[in-house]
């Protein structure tokens, strides 16, 4: 076969795939323009609000989410995306934390890279996909109706950022790096197995390319809150959730620039390196860990801050009472925010930038305690004056969450000083300590709002109490003792991201073990009932608890006591 | 001030109260003759490995030691010996071996409250001084790659 029929053979190919996809292009403009006359003729601003209320489209396990442009549907896609990497990277968790039943590697014998990287994995997607894109999603569900916005004009930009997004976290996926989720340079720059993985450079594009979609979805949503909300909505009597969204993204857009720079220099030292491989000439290496560390600090706080706004949403839906403090909780999100960039220094206070340094970070790291104390007096006091508490699912997460954060906050606390700092940096003391955070307060409060929305993610089903309830259990006992194991371990010096250990610490891993063991379980009951949900009939409206105080009447918001539930069956009630 | 404003104040008060006392024990322990923290090495001031100075380099994947007495420069791999109350200051980088680029590794002795980062180009001090014999252990603990968890040995204080 000749070069030219081979050549033919390609355009005619090309040709036909050109005309398919000409094809279903003018089928999409045709819809849309139909669609959007529709929606004009009935008062909406965009034709994906218009079917979403008016053809009952777009619930869970639809597709209508993923081309639909309105805020609402890119919301559920980022909750979808956000559970789907939670079960991938929290298989990872498991199936690493297994492999560690016997002091040397017994699982992963001969081939510990599998150990560094589903552990790298479980940490990327865990902190990029989990964390950063579950709050994003419930920022882009709920906020328009929170907010009343008068116009939802930039869906087209918001879903072209998204699908950025997406790729991202596929691509960190597929590229197997094993560098941990700092990437420090020399190693980042081994390509090869023993190093950092033959596909790392992959691994760094996808960073970026979750860093550019966020980066585009952070401007609109603050637009959103800054520029659209209703005429009836005052920035100052926004809800709480609202507030701590606007702090998020503003630190967010402060701090990614740096770790966004760092990369672009790290991609290009893989083919000339000159920037941070620490050979006479070229800059320390240490120089990358800067940069990293100023945006990996501020990441930890994007990763609480949207939960600590959802908290204040969640408890008056079950105390029946307004939060205890409107203007402490703002002044607590707000403080978060510019204290939490001070003190970025902390994660290297034993790389040899001396006792100074080590000073003024630790001492920075204690002030952060305050806004955090604040905010969480605000949570026990809002509970403290109830008259009554309903224990369901969501609050009891809630609890859980408050519980977790006391805990994970002082060993943080503790951890600032110097001393204990030497004592405990890089073992798995850390990894209890920011466990205890992430289970609590990151996780639980995602799924807190997941069961929150369930009538609406589900189309009119209400969850099962059982199953949600063991979901819970199961979830919070096993976080405690997985992270109380690694606690104590850690701080006799069990040293984290291995996959071998000194026999001494055998006890702690097998705690750990057991623990994650035990979360495992209590994800598949999460599963079960989201399908048992999806197998039973419609039995309630898609209303939801989050949204019922903001829909229909006309009242400036927060002007009320909240109302009782409009539908308290819904979020599990009696 | 009413009284939901005074239990805010109170509360704040209390926890700045913690803190002040938290701040000023770090101030306090870091001036303890025990404490030392690893402090990068100006250029022209290197010392080599004598007595009491003993030079660690961090290589993919071991700990090698070097000491010098009067019976000659002495090296060993992932164990170490050292003598009770003898005060040794460690000197600590990172060499690349047997591979294209040294990694950064981090030298933690938990025992002795000892932390030192390994650092390609750059020299760390740290010092300590062993006050009970018996044998300790050593780690890695910041990830340098596929055998990141042998990086690890034993440490003997001797009479």
């Amino acid at each position: 076969m000749s070069v030219t029929t081979t050549l033919i053979e390609i355009s005619v190919i090309m040709s036909i795939m050109f005309a398919i996809l000409f094809f279903m292009y003018y089928k999409y403009l045709t819809g849309k323009t139909e669609a959007d006359v529709l929606a004009d003729e009935n008062n909406y601003y965009d034709y994906g609000s218009y079917l979403r209320e008016n053809k009952r489209k777009g619930g869970f396990l639809s597709t209508n989410n993923f081309i639909l442009n309105d805020s609402k549907s890119i919301g559920m896609r980022y909750i979808m995306t956000a559970l789907t990497f939670f079960f991938i990277a929290g298989s990872f968790g498991l199936l690493m934390r297994v492999s560690l039943i016997q002091p040397n590697p017994t699982l992963f014998s001969g081939r510990e890279v599998l150990y560094d990287v589903l552990t790298t994995e479980h940490a990327t997607l865990m902190i990029y996909m989990w964390a950063l894109g579950g709050a994003m999603g419930i920022a882009y569900y709920l906020l328009p109706s929170f907010l009343k916005v008068k116009a939802d004009k930039y869906g087209s930009i918001s879903s072209t950022a998204y699908w950025i997004y997406l790729l991202g976290g596929v691509f960190i996926l597929l590229s197997r790096t094993s560098t941990r989720w700092y990437f420090y340079p020399p190693l980042a720059l081994q390509l090869n197995p023993y190093g950092a993985g033959a596909y790392n450079w992959l691994a760094v594009i996808g960073l970026e390319m979750i860093f550019i979609g966020i980066t585009i979805a952070a401007i609109v949503v603050v637009r959103m809150i800054i520029l659209d909300r209703g005429e009836n909505v005052p920035l100052t009597k926004m809800p709480l959730f609202a507030w701590s969204v606007l702090f998020t993204l503003l630190m967010f857009l402060a701090s990614a620039p740096f770790l966004m720079s760092a990369l672009v220099m790290l991609f290009y030292d893989f083919f000339n390196p000159i920037f941070f491989t620490g050979v006479a000439g070229a800059s320390s290496p240490l120089s990358f860990t800067e940069l990293f560390w100023i945006w990996g600090h501020p990441i930890v706080y994007i990763a609480i801050l949207p939960e600590f706004g959802l908290i204040y949403e969640i408890i008056p839906k079950f105390t029946g009472k307004k939060i205890f403090s409107y203007t402490s909780g703002v002044i607590g999100l707000a403080l978060l925010m510019p204290l939490s960039e001070l003190v970025w220094g902390h994660h290297l206070l034993n790389s040899g930038f001396g006792l100074q340094w080590g000073l003024f970070f630790s001492t920075a790291s204690f002030l952060v305690v305050i806004p955090s104390a604040i905010t969480i007096f605000n949570y026990i006091a809002s509970l403290w004056s109830a008259d009554k508490i309903r224990l369901s699912t969501p609050m009891l997460f809630v609890v859980n969450g408050i519980f977790d954060f006391i805990i994970g906050g002082i060993t943080g606390v503790m951890q600032a000083m110097l001393v204990v700092n030497i004592q405990v940096h890089g073992t798995y003391w850390v990894t209890g300590h920011f466990h205890f955070i992430f289970m609590g307060i990151t996780t639980g409060i995602i799924f807190a709002s997941v069961y929150m929305l369930w009538p609406t993610i589900t189309r009119g089903r209400k969850y099962d109490q059982h199953l949600a309830t063991w979901h819970f259990t199961l979830t919070a006992i096993g976080s405690f003792v997985m992270s109380m194991g690694w606690t104590v371990g850690g701080f006799l010096g069990m040293p984290r991201f291995v996959s071998g250990y000194f026999a001494r610490f055998q006890v702690y891993q097998d705690i750990a073990i057991a623990g994650g063991v035990i979360i495992g379980i209590g994800q598949l009951f999460f599963l079960a009932n989201l399908i048992k949900s999806l197998l039973d009939e419609p039995s309630t409206t898609t209303n939801n608890a989050f949204e019922d105080e903001y829909t229909g009447d006309e009242n400036e918001v927060g002007s009320n006591e909240p109302e009782p539930l409009k539908n308290p069956t819904a979020v599990g009630g009696e | 001030m009413n009284k939901k404003m005074k239990i805010e104040a109170m509360w704040i008060i209390g926890v700045l109260v913690v803190l002040a006392a938290a701040a000023g024990l770090n101030v306090y322990t870091t001036g303890l003759p025990a404490f030392s923290i690893a402090t990068k090495e100006t250029s022209g001031t290197h010392i080599n490995p004598s007595n009491h100075v003993i030079e660690v380099q961090g290589e993919q994947w071991a700990w090698v030691f070097t000491k010098e007495n009067s019976t000659g420069i002495h090296t060993c791999t992932d164990s170490l010996t050292i003598h009770v109350n003898t005060t040794y200051t460690l000197v600590v980088s990172s060499t690349k071996g047997s591979h294209k680029l040294a990694v950064i590794h981090d030298l933690y002795i938990a025992q002795f409250d000892i932390q030192v980062y390994a650092v390609p180009g750059q020299n760390n001090t740290v010092t300590f001084t062993p006050i009970h014999t018996g044998t300790f252990i050593f780690e890695c603990v910041e990830y340098c790659g596929y055998d990141h968890y042998i990086m690890r040995g034993y440490l003997t204080v001797v009479k």
